[in-house]
């Protein structure tokens, strides 16, 4: 895969959105009761219309996401989770290690718009760096709001 | 006959060219006094439409009336006081008792209109010329007609509390409840923001009057804990009392009325035994029958009313006793298990049955109740504690919060050790660092945010300061390491970054931010982990019928969920997680299952 270019860009996130679908894919089919499917179903969800959104990127030649980066609240700076999947993950290890990935996914997307060479790539992966800032707030705040209540 | 009799009445038609003695405004250069009492003023953000005025007014010149733009909400009815000037005499009691203080009188007392219509208003709300009046009447400083100061609860002293496990809040004797009930003004307000409506006014109009009995089955129609919220509820009734919507002379604000320690009263002081004169017993048995997960307090206030109204209930309980967290979350010392097992009595006495020791899940599926009962309540509380989530956080001498409470009702031993941190600023932390306190540990609670963030009852805040914990906030988690130095193997060190507080989203509360390099470390005998719990649903299986989003079981607003025979309430789905809102959310399900059975709906 070539990142250099537009379409290298664009086909090294389809592959990390794919990547979170099988993740979550992969954890469904560890989970045992209803409320941990009905979590991991919807996460997935999210993560298959980030595929169809880089997907119509990729139709119509261009990015149309928005350069604004949502605010950090710092939790996936310090939360110990991993992002390997395991049997019987509790809400707060689903969330966690959601949060975890979609920062890696914003560090990898930042790193790159910083070594991108081309000016329209640096802004594509700034961009997509972006997005995944707002999909980490996302969760951050489901973090904060349904599992740290009380810290 | 005179002839003048004839002549006078054309006479006066000469007046009809002479200057009149009346004017339109006759007196303009001689203002009111500066506390006359003219016309009526009210600041409408302050006033609570409590109708005290309403009350008062022995003319009935006042009405209270809705207002188009205010919408009523915990503490404020959403009324305001109408005058009416055909009635009004001016006497400014409705002033001088207004609780809010919000109600004064401009100095101005002239209004000329032909239509009469007019002189009734709303101040405050229509605007009228005298609005703002810096003079006119208003109650004087220091003169009150309402006692703007609650009775004094008797209380263990904090250096004494911290010793034992007594029971620290001792109880109003009838001397004293009857005076703080003399307090109330049964204007209502607080009604609404009670989730279970409790009849507020009723019950405390009962201890006033010395009719406990009727106080008890009031407390009943909605809440069959009074023993239990009588000590521990979250009392937003008392934030919503209009007694304490004013200010004091010195600028505080009032005290509400002590409803949560009248509701107590009136539990304490009427005998188990004496109960069944008081309360209804149970209607003929109807055949229905209801399982009932958990016997945590929403789980039993369903039972209670559902065998109330002749349904057969079954209770399943994991534990080996009844009263969910308030038996193995809240310590005696502030709901003695005595006072408990009274409510709880009462509740089994109707013929409710418990059968402990039995988990769902484990023990029994949900789908197997299917066929034997007509309904299932789902009431299975918040047991999962969250972990700390940083590295290291799996060391043994880190604990959690919950474990160690229950530890504390089933008496076992804590091995807390001589220094302890709690990470928290929850119930859960208060009740684990002042438990952590009485087995003679010294106490540090870390968290995260500011102290005015931190969800736990500032009253207990309040008290674990004063029984000696030391509270670290804007301290944000970093990691626990393993201690180093003599009996290394028994302890942890703790590890944070202190923070400031960062705005970073308007309308967003604000966010703790590490100040680089303001890292403290301290070792610990044990660290004990408050941040939030959550609920165990591994019982329900998917093929169970009920929908479940993010670990909560969708429910509509009768407590269904989607399998249109099973109920589900308390902390396991609504968002206040305290015990009046677990009970109030039992009671509703509870007669929305007794609408199910009558047939009046799908
Ligand atoms: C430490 C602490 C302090 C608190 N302080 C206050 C306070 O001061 N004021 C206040 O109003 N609220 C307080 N709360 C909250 C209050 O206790 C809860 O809101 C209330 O108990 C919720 O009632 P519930 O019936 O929904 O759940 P719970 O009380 O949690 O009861 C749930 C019951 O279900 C049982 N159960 C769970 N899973 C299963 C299963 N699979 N099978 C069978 N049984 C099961 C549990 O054993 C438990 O008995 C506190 C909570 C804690 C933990
Ligand atoms: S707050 Fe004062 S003015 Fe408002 S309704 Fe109550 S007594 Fe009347
Ligand atoms: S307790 Fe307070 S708000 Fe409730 S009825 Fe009495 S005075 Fe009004």
């Amino acid at each position: 895969m070539n990142q250099t270019d537009f379409a290298g860009a664009l086909e090294l996130a389809l592959a990390r959105e794919e990547a979170a679908v099988a993740f979550y894919e992969e954890l469904l089919g560890m989970a045992s009761f209803a409320a941990q499917k009905a979590t991991l179903k919807e996460f997935r969800l999210m993560e298959e219309g980030h595929v169809a959104m880089v997907q119509s990127m990729q139709t119509k030649g261009r990015v149309n996401l928005s350069p604004d980066a949502a605010v950090d609240l710092g939790l996936a700076r310090r939360l110990a989770a991993e992002e390997k999947p395991a049997a019987g993950m509790s809400y707060q290890q689903i969330l966690s290690a959601a949060i975890k990935k979609e920062e890696r996914s914003g560090d990898l997307y930042r790193d790159l718009a910083a070594a991108a060479v081309d000016g329209e790539i640096h802004l594509v992966f700034e961009r997509l760096a972006a997005e995944e800032s707002r999909h980490k707030h996302y969760f951050e705040e489901l973090y904060e709001n349904e599992v740290s209540r009380d810290n | 006959m005179d002839i003048k009799d004839f002549i006078a009445p054309f006479a006066v038609w000469k007046r009809a060219f002479e200057k009149p003695f009346t004017v339109n405004k006759p007196i303009d250069e001689r203002p009111g006094a500066p506390r006359y009492r003219g016309f009526h003023i009210n600041d409408s953000a302050r006033c609570v439409g409590c109708g005290t005025c309403e009350a008062i007014c022995m003319n009935k010149a006042i009405d209270l009336v809705p207002v188009d733009a205010l919408k009523p909400d915990g503490g404020d009815s959403g009324l305001r006081p109408r005058v009416d000037y055909g009635r009004c005499c001016w006497c400014a009691l409705c002033v001088d008792i207004c609780p809010s203080g919000s109600l004064g009188m401009s100095n101005e007392y002239l209004w000329v209109d032909r239509d009469p219509e007019v002189f009734r208003y709303t101040p405050g709300v229509e605007a009228k010329p005298w609005d703002g009046a810096e003079l006119g009447y208003r109650r004087a400083d220091g003169y009150r007609l309402l006692e703007e100061e609650r009775v004094d609860m008797p209380e263990l002293d904090h250096h004494e509390a911290v010793k034992s496990f007594l029971e620290l809040v001792r109880g109003y004797s009838r001397q004293q409840a009857e005076k703080e009930a003399d307090r109330c003004v049964s204007c209502g307000v607080c009604v609404a923001s009670c989730p279970a409506h409790m009849d507020i006014p009723g019950y405390i109009r009962a201890v006033r009057e010395g009719d406990l009995e009727q106080g008890l089955r009031l407390l009943y129609e909605t809440n069959p804990f009074p023993e239990a919220c009588g000590r521990i509820c979250t009392h937003l009734c008392e934030a919503a009392c209009s007694i304490g919507s004013g200010r004091s002379a010195d600028g505080t604000p009032t005290d509400p009325v002590a409803i949560r320690w009248l509701k107590r009263y009136i539990a304490d002081q009427v005998e188990l035994a004496d109960y069944g004169k008081a309360l209804p017993r149970a209607e003929a048995p109807t055949g229905r029958k209801v399982a009932i997960i958990g016997a945590g307090p929403g789980g039993l206030a369903a039972a209670y009313y559902l065998a109330l109204l002749g349904h057969g209930v079954t209770v399943f309980e994991k534990d080996e006793a009844a009263g969910g967290m308030l038996r193995y979350g809240i310590p005696e010392y502030r709901l003695p298990y005595p006072a408990l097992d009274k409510d709880i009595a009462w509740i089994t006495s109707l013929g409710v049955r418990i059968r402990y020791g039995v988990a769902m899940g484990k023990d029994l599926t949900l789908v197997s109740l299917y066929g034997d009962y007509d309904a299932v309540f789902l009431s299975t509380g918040l047991t999962v504690a969250y972990k700390l989530d940083v590295p290291g956080d799996k060391h043994p001498r880190v604990l959690d919060g919950v474990a160690i409470l229950a530890a504390a009702t089933r008496g076992e031993p804590l091995g807390l050790g001589r220094k302890v941190a709690v990470v928290g600023g929850g119930n859960v932390a208060m009740d684990a660092a002042r438990t952590a306190l009485r087995s003679g540990a010294e106490v540090d609670i870390v968290y995260r945010r500011r102290e005015v963030d931190m969800p736990a009852d500032p009253e207990e805040i309040m008290e674990a300061k004063a029984e000696g914990a030391i509270l670290i906030p804007q301290a944000i988690p970093l990691e626990v390491k393993p201690a180093e130095g003599p009996d290394a193997a028994n302890k942890a060190t703790f590890v944070w970054n202190l923070a400031e507080m960062v705005q970073k989203e308007p309308g967003k509360r604000p966010v703790p931010e590490p100040i680089p390099g303001a890292v403290v470390e301290k070792t610990y005998d044990s660290i004990i982990a408050a941040i939030g719990q959550g609920p165990d649903l591994s019982y329900v299986a998917e093929g169970d019928g009920i929908e479940i989003r993010r670990y909560k079981p969708v429910i509509g607003p009768d407590g269904r969920t989607s399998r249109a025979t099973v109920f589900a309430g308390g902390d396991l789905t609504n968002d206040r997680k305290d015990a009046i809102s677990a009970i109030a959310d039992g009671h509703r399900a509870a007669l929305a299952m007794d609408r199910l059975f009558a047939g009046k709906e799908a």
